[in-house]
């Protein structure tokens, strides 16, 4: 005989996600039944907006999808189009590029590991109860933060939703004076950014090992951002156009947000899995700071993501002074393109993983058909598989606030960005026995 | 002579525009200026949280000057003290950082100001428009001339100046 037990509990603000859903967990017997991220966003329809506007447009309106990364989604667009195009960009639009990507991953993981992921380890509620206690760290991290924001505004001409990106190029070329005080500010950053990796190696770490695919760029001298061919830890080895061939999207009940799976299973894409398929990719510098470190990359432990985050923030700040030490203005910022028709397809390193998009373009340049697979969509199947295996481990006999906090602990780790509107996530436990 | 800071936060949408209207209209008057000679500085945010990097500690008032809704009729005017602000303190995510959370951890921080305080008008909820509802728009005159009798009886330290907010 089985007799259920409901307990439903409501958490009417889960703070330090960006995004809005529901965990949904069913437990018999002390073994989780069913296991659902509910994600109830609406869809936001930007592919179909997208759709007969001028190529041109595009890097503008796809920077309007997210406030926290708007930098990878030009990037990714601006890649793609250009592909099409048969444009190659100069060396002075890639090394820019790859400054503006350091800005948006230097802002990004800041914001992530000081606001959303550190008051876990710490046992703090949020940022503003941490910061009581940690002031000098907090401190840090909003001075690298504010530094990130920097960078995108030298380029893009605001931190938020920036402009300055044009397929082809650039629309305006920093000025020396902007790009020296800008270096003076990075090479004070490098060793407070040294010192925030080793800060988050200190948190404390759950034991919690676990099997999974990662997948990220690989580039042939650099740790990827913009280019490179998608590479993974079971061995696949394409160039980011053949993405649809082994990476396919679908529609779960639960979502509104697509789940994409990878030969058919879910896998892991952002900082963690960048680091661990391009360890041999850090600069020297970092890569002293790593190995120094009593944490073994690769890892295998999602909580470990913290760490990798911090490791990129300084790959960025190092990235940047190698590039603006070497900055001469361009007697253009961008170069000549025609549109051709066709569809070209892009992917770089947005700061939660990798993001490919396609646009099919008609020959007056207008779009025919775009698609956009942003990182949260293919971590979600993952982050089902990790709270399943979590949860597992953690007990699922505790009370339910450690269940839920647990849980929530668990998502964090991969800074889901579901949307950019509210937070809230209810935790329903459905428990059942048999009698 | 006092350090004032003005500042408008606000977006270019609707009635989010009133934080950028106010600190407009002051900069655009001239009067602030020309009776202080710049101790007040007048500037304009897009999202709060710019106010935790601020070098506040050298400033002796603050006034933020934001749309607000609380229910009010749309045009009314508010002043809240920087503890009046509600939710300040409290856990939040960055899609949720408002002037509220910013003040709270710039107050962990130990960064406040000697004073500071928020200055709006009740936003029209049932407004759609790129510009500002009529009802902030005909509030917005009397608002910057308060803010601006207010700012400079601050920046001389005159007795009367708002020093306790209600």
């Amino acid at each position: 005989m089985t007799e259920p037990r409901h307990i439903p509990i409501t958490l009417p603000v889960l703070a330090r996600v960006e995004g809005e859903g529901t965990l949904e967990l069913r437990v018999h017997d002390g073994e989780i039944e069913d296991l659902r991220l509910r994600i109830f966003e609406p869809p936001r329809m930007f592919e179909k907006l997208l759709e007969g506007r001028d190529y041109s447009e595009v890097p503008d309106m796809v920077a309007r999808i997210c406030g926290i990364c708007p930098v990878a989604y030009q990037m990714s667009a601006v890649h793609a189009l250009e592909s099409l195009f048969g444009v190659r960009p100069t060396e002075w639009i890639r090394a820019m590029r790859r400054v503006m990507y350091c800005g948006e991953w230097i802002q990004s993981h800041s914001l992530h590991i000081h606001m959303l992921a550190a008051p876990d380890f710490l046992g703090f509620p949020g940022m503003v109860e941490m910061a009581q206690r940690h002031p000098d760290e907090v401190r840090r991290g909003l001075m690298l933060q504010a530094l990130g924001n920097d960078l995108i505004r030298l380029l893009g001409a605001r931190s938020v939703h920036p402009v300055g990106v044009r397929v082809g190029g650039f629309y305006r070329a920093p000025k020396q004076g902007e790009i020296d005080s800008l270096l003076e500010e990075l090479r004070a950053a490098l060793p407070q950014a040294e010192a925030l990796v080793r800060w988050t190696a200190s948190l404390g770490f759950p034991e919690d090992e676990q099997q999974f695919t990662c997948v990220a760029l690989r580039h042939p001298d650099e740790y990827p951002m913009n280019e490179g061919r998608l590479v993974s830890t079971q061995g696949l080895d394409i160039p980011a156009d053949l993405f649809e061939k082994h990476f396919v999207e679908h529609q779960v009940p639960h979502s509104t947000a697509l789940h994409c799976l990878h030969d058919g299973k879910p896998y892991l894409v952002g900082p963690l899995a960048r680091l661990n398929l391009n360890m041999d990719r850090l600069p020297g510098h970092v890569r002293d700071v790593v190995d120094g470190l009593r944490l073994g990359f690769p890892s295998r432990n999602m909580h470990h993501s913290i760490v990798a985050r911090a490791i990129e923030i300084m790959i960025a700040v190092h990235e940047a002074i190698r590039l603006l030490e070497s900055y001469r203005e361009p007697h253009s910022p961008n170069i000549n393109l025609r549109p051709v028709a066709g569809v070209g397809a892009g992917c770089t390193e947005a700061p939660r993983g990798i993001l490919w998009q396609r646009y099919e373009i008609d020959a007056a340049g207008k779009v025919r058909r775009a698609r956009i697979v942003p990182p949260t969509s293919q971590n979600q199947a993952r982050i089902e598989d990790d709270l399943r295996q979590s949860l597992r481990c953690f007990g699922t006999d505790r009370r339910e606030e450690e269940l839920r906090h647990h849980g929530e602990r668990v998502i964090r780790n991969y800074d889901p960005c579901i949307s950019c509107a509210t937070h809230f996530l209810d935790l329903r436990i459905n428990r059942s026995a048999s009698g | 002579m006092k350090r004032v800071l003005v500042i408008g936060i606000g977006s270019p949408f609707g009635d989010d525009r009133l934080g950028w209207e106010a600190a407009e209209t002051l900069r655009r008057s001239g009067d602030i200026s020309a009776a202080t000679g710049g101790i007040i500085e007048i500037s304009h945010l897009d999202h709060p949280g710019s106010l935790v990097t601020m070098p506040w500690r050298d400033t002796d008032c603050v006034i933020l000057l934001d749309a607000v809704r609380s229910g009010a009729l749309p045009g009314t005017p508010h002043c809240l003290a920087a503890d009046e602000l509600a939710g300040a303190g409290l856990a939040c995510s960055s899609h949720g950082f408002g002037v509220a959370e910013a003040v709270g951890l710039i107050r962990a921080l130990g960064g406040m100001p000697s004073r500071l305080w928020v200055r709006g008008i009740e936003a029209d909820p049932s407004w759609a428009g790129m510009s500002l509802s009529p009802a902030v728009a005909s509030a917005l005159p009397a608002f910057c001339v308060a803010v601006a009798k207010e700012a400079l009886e601050l920046s001389f330290d005159h007795p009367t100046a708002n020093a306790n907010p209600a």
